[in-house]
């Protein structure tokens, strides 16, 4: 998808939709699979099944207190779905492109600059954990319960420390807030059409299936 | 015992790095830019990446120890005391070393990013290794323990030890030079020969072997020698 701003909007209503009723986790994934390239949309197909492995383990317990745990394990799913296929087609400023066009040069540009910044910390605990690995197979120690938290902290550390060093470089710089765009989009006629499409998803999901058919 | 790196390929987007060479026991110094591929390279070799093309080949060699240039990676104590034990060793002795005495109770992350450092190569030197491999040994270290570093890894009598650096100002006594020019890994050969290929010898070496007076080695006493003998023959 080219439009940052359909794409942004369309993961928001697709993850709405899939998170207040099944229908519309349902719907959310099978326009997934028409609007998206399925298995290419999935940048870390490893962390995503840890993640989806995790979910599993929740969803058995939900479903062992006699709750439906079947319903949360899909919904969750098509969320991480949807939420990798964001991720993997995001690109650099996307997010700064979108605030702007949407808030202003102000506000927009501020959050958009934030979430920039996240993108960036999201990228940099990836290759973090793949260096700590490395380390901790050096020292001869495999991954299990008691590697969870020095492996937690080294992460935050890092993250902490490469967002000082980003705040630090912007105050350096003079930054207070806001700032300067001219944001610019091609969207394509496909963007447009999943676009719609999300919409309908939430429609779909927000609106009883008795109301379309006559039940 | 040595290490063979056949017709390596390293491919990225817009960038391509091509590795042939055999690193016998010693000393090895591999320089390149920012950005050449350095810790690219020390991946590969330590196995932890694979090449698009090529083989590693490591014969007699079991012992293999990568340093990364950022400590904080290797952390998995909570204490620094904690942090020796997790390499296996004698606390007391390695704080020692590190002159970090004191700071056992301590946490790795309260330490300066020096500290860290020096407790992270005196655990990485203490550690019997046969392939050594120092990515940016000397980062984030003043001129003294660049010294100490220097000292402790030429004592270090057994096996191969590969740094990778851009280091301009420290070196330790060095056996070969490589260097990493335009996506290539060039053999500059043994010391002292090797200074006169070295592309990325510091200023005040290329100084030196302008003025027919190259030093026999990169140690700090080694370049103080030649400098001197400039000095007097000028």
């Amino acid at each position: 998808m080219a439009d940052a701003r359909i794409r942004l909007v369309s993961a928001a209503l697709l993850s709405v939709a899939a998170f207040v009723s099944l229908q519309g986790a349902l719907a959310a994934g099978i326009w997934w699979l028409i609007f998206t390239g399925r298995q290419k949309s999935l940048r870390n197909q490893r962390v995503i099944g840890m993640m989806i492995l995790l979910i599993a383990i929740v969803s058995a317990l939900i479903f062992l207190s006699g709750k439906d745990g079947l319903s949360y394990f899909v919904r969750m799913c098509v969320i991480i779905l949807i939420g990798a296929w964001l991720y993997a087609g995001q690109q650099h400023g996307d997010f700064l492109r979108t605030g702007v066009w949407c808030l202003g040069k102000k506000t927009g540009f501020t959050l958009g600059l934030i979430a920039e910044m996240g993108m960036l910390v999201a990228e940099g605990l990836s290759e973090d954990f793949t260096r700590i690995r490395i380390a901790q197979s050096l020292k001869g120690l495999r991954w299990g319960p008691d590697m969870i938290l020095p492996t937690g902290i080294v992460l935050i550390h890092s993250a902490l420390a490469r967002a000082q060093d980003t705040t630090e470089l912007l105050a350096v710089r003079g930054y207070r807030d806001g700032g300067s765009m001219c944001p610019h989009f091609a969207p394509t006629r496909s963007d447009l059409v999943a676009g719609t499409g999300a919409i309908c998803v939430l429609f779909f999901a927000i609106v009883s299936v008795s109301e379309f058919f006559i039940l | 015992m040595k290490l063979v790196l056949d017709s390596l390929v390293v491919k990225r987007e817009g960038w391509s790095l091509s590795v042939n060479g055999t690193f016998l026991p010693g000393v090895h110094l591999v320089s390149g830019d920012v950005g050449s591929g350095k810790s690219t390279l020390a991946q590969i070799i330590a196995g932890f990446q694979k090449p698009a093309h090529g083989t590693v080949s490591r014969e007699g060699i079991s012992k293999v120890m990568l340093s990364m240039q950022h400590p904080e990676y290797h952390i998995t104590g909570l204490t620094v005391e904690k942090e020796c034990a997790s390499w296996g060793l004698n606390a007391p002795d390695i704080l020692a070393s590190a002159m970090l005495s004191g700071k056992e109770e301590e946490s790795p992350f309260t330490l300066s990013r020096g500290e860290l450092k020096r407790l992270h190569l005196a655990c990485v030197l203490e550690r019997a290794t046969d392939l050594l491999l120092l990515d940016e040994p000397f980062s984030s270290l003043d001129c003294a323990e660049k010294e100490r570093v220097c000292t402790r890894i030429n004592q270090k009598h057994y096996g191969i030890t590969i740094i990778f650096t851009h280091e301009q100002t420290t070196f330790p006594r060095v056996d070969h030079i490589w260097e990493i020019c335009q996506g290539c890994l060039v053999d500059c050969g043994d010391m002292p020969g090797a200074l006169e290929r070295w592309q990325h010898a510091p200023a005040r070496i290329q100084d030196l072997i302008r003025a027919h007076n190259g030093p026999r080695n990169l140690t700090t006493r080694d370049i103080l020698e030649a400098a001197w003998q400039t000095h007097e023959s000028g």
